[in-house]
């Protein structure tokens, strides 16, 4: 088991040692919040041919919670699925028995040894929404009193850019997280516009004096007000402000009426995203000579026909070299994901 | 002379119902809007109503809540690692349930928790707070199941920690009973509402196919699409507080009580009184 320093209690084990014993399906409750989604169906179509033919050969993991009747997967949710289908089709085990499925019973786990038991279940679903996954790495994070992005990935499986997503969401007062969890999706705020707000937000507080003294929470206010006036069409358009006050760097002029467009994107609620910043980012041309420079570097590096070298110094320089480049078109690939289009979920 | 005493009985019986008092003249107005072959039928229909008043919903709240209290202390669990959870807007039933049930049964007094399964983030905060437990989820009566577990599914996207879950609901449609224990939610109801329950359901046998064909056309014509009510569920409980929308058509009566008078209106298909 890992510990994470000296002073930290081990972390509890997950999935302890327990007693076998064989449940029909009713015995059994499926986990609460593992969506039918989260399986491959053709994965799914073979194991049930194989438990057709079989049974379950590899016992589930299951617990009891405290006066419930029946025993809560912990491990094994495939195999329960393909057995419940397998039933309502009418299938038996041998000798016209009813199917069951061997099961391992262990104490209900800790709530942090469920927690992390969830973050591994999730990582391979698709689309989790990331405001749960953050409230739960907080949990995790003040349980264990870690911060570490490293050893947090190392605990719950997420990436180093999902933690980082996450603690962005964390920096946000709890009224604001929870706009992200209303039940209805039509006035649900999605956890990317936080992501992509908090640097607009950190930019204005600190370069315009009257968002300053606005504050945080108003000057957030502002922006969530905008989102639902549909003066932010989507998420992504945050980018565009960003971008804006980047490429004024080195020209003082236009870096003055960037800052002045973002007071009056805060302050004059009819502002449009868009419209406020279009002109400062002459997009299509650098698209255009970014897929250029993609290109030229591509067949410079082929026109070389590199594959050895003797000389280790070069060798270790030019992998060096290669090992940047590859960070940063992965970062700018990440930058780039999601869609400008407002119809496109953007979580 | 019959007829009277049918709707001084029908009256008597359903005196609580909240959205509307019956009286004697409303029971017999209702009556008389039908063509007189079908009042006898009709009447019929209306014995088959199975009514909670309001004293009947409360008892049988606090005594499923104490046979499941009992269970749950007997596994280790204490008052305060309950929490009570209500499933729907403000105003509508659930928060209507849990209220009287708080109050009639001290729940804050013996220190269980309340949450709301819509408001996912402070479910997650009392539930982490709580670490294990029972989630106990608070309704009137539910009818196919699909809105409960659409809720319960949302809020389980943030649950956290150890807990067993179950409902509290004076009555529940056998469709619903069996959908929300297959998401191992355990009900703790007074009544399992079955289809053999319902006269006017394909699978009931209490009118002849001729009298149920008969009532379905009335029914069709107060409501053309939920002539039986919602998904043709055609139920026949009606609680104090308003009648679900699975009844059929004719206790409910048209929108706004025109052209057709309920007997059970609900509160939405009442006229909005003007102020001033």
């Amino acid at each position: 088991m890992p510990t994470l320093n000296p002073n930290q209690p081990a972390i509890p084990q997950v999935i302890p040692t327990g007693h076998l014993r064989h449940l029909v399906p009713e015995e059994i409750k499926p986990s609460s919040n593992n969506p039918r989604h989260l399986f491959d169906p053709d994965v799914l179509l073979d194991l049930k041919k194989n438990i057709a033919e079989h049974g379950v050969l590899v016992p589930i993991t299951v617990y009891q919670a405290p006066g419930q009747a029946k025993f809560s997967i912990l491990d094994g949710e495939r195999r329960y699925r393909c057995v419940i289908e397998l039933v309502r089709e009418g299938r038996g085990g041998k000798g016209g028995a009813p199917l069951t499925l061997p099961a391992n019973v262990v104490e209900p786990p800790t709530k942090i040894a469920g927690l992390l038991y969830m973050f591994s279940i999730h990582n391979f679903r698709e689309a989790w929404e990331l405001m749960p996954t953050a409230l739960s790495l907080k949990i995790v994070m003040e349980e264990l009193g870690e911060q570490d992005n490293k050893a947090l990935s190392k605990l719950t499986g997420l990436s180093d850019p999902q933690i980082e997503r996450c603690k962005k969401l964390l920096k946000f007062p709890e009224r604001f997280q929870e706009l992200s969890l209303d039940p209805n999706p039509q006035t649900r705020i999605p956890s990317n516009f936080w992501i992509e707000a908090l640097p607009v937000i950190d930019l204005a507080l600190d370069a315009i004096p009257t968002i300053e003294k606005l504050g945080r929470d108003r000057a957030t206010d502002k922006l969530v007000e905008k989102y639902r006036d549909r003066k932010i069409k989507s998420v992504i358009h945050f980018r565009r402000i960003m971008e804006s006050y980047d490429l004024s760097e080195d020209d003082p002029p236009t870096r003055v009426k960037v800052i002045r467009r973002i007071e009056e994107f805060f302050l004059n609620p009819k502002v449009e995203t868009r419209s406020a910043f279009d002109e400062f980012v002459v997009e299509k041309k650098r698209v255009q000579s970014a897929l250029t420079a993609c290109e030229g570097f591509l067949s410079q590096l082929q026109r070389f026909k590199l594959k050895y070298t003797t000389d280790d110094e070069e060798r270790n320089s030019l992998r060096k070299a290669l090992r940047e480049v590859r960070e940063y078109c992965k970062s700018l690939e990440q930058a780039l994901t999601g869609s400008d289009d407002p119809e496109v979920p953007q979580d | 002379m019959r007829g009277i005493i049918h709707s001084f009985k029908a009256a008597l019986r359903f005196h609580d119902y909240k959205p509307r008092r019956l009286s004697l003249l409303s029971a017999r107005r209702w009556v008389g809007q039908f063509e007189k072959k079908d009042r006898r039928l009709v009447e019929h229909l209306l014995d088959n109503v199975i009514y909670i008043s309001e004293s009947k919903t409360r008892q049988i709240l606090v005594d499923q809540n104490a046979a499941l209290m009992r269970r749950l202390l007997d596994a280790g669990l204490p008052m305060k690692k309950l929490i009570y959870v209500q499933v729907d807007d403000p105003g509508s039933s659930s928060p209507v349930m849990l209220n009287l049930l708080r109050d009639a049964a001290s729940l804050e007094r013996l220190g269980c928790k309340f949450a709301d399964a819509r408001d996912s983030f402070h479910l997650n905060k009392t539930m982490n707070e709580v670490g294990e437990g029972a989630l106990i989820y608070v309704d009137d009566f539910i009818g196919t199941g699909n809105q409960f577990c659409e809720e319960r599914n949302f809020a389980a996207k943030s649950f956290v920690g150890t807990f067993s879950e179950f409902l509290l609901a004076p009555s529940i449609c056998e469709e619903a009973f069996y959908r929300i224990g297959e998401l191992g939610i355990e009900a703790f109801t007074g009544h399992v509402h079955s289809k053999a329950e319902r006269p006017l359901h394909a699978n009931s046998s209490i009118f002849t196919k001729a009298e149920k064909d008969r009532l379905s056309l009335v029914c069709k014509g107060v409501n053309s699409k939920f002539g039986l009510g919602y998904r043709n569920l055609a139920t026949m409980v009606v609680l104090y507080r308003n009648a679900p929308n699975t009844v059929p058509a004719i206790l409910r009566g048209s929108l706004n009580q025109t052209p057709f008078q309920g007997i059970f209106p609900r509160h939405s298909d009442l006229p909005i009184r003007k102020i001033g």
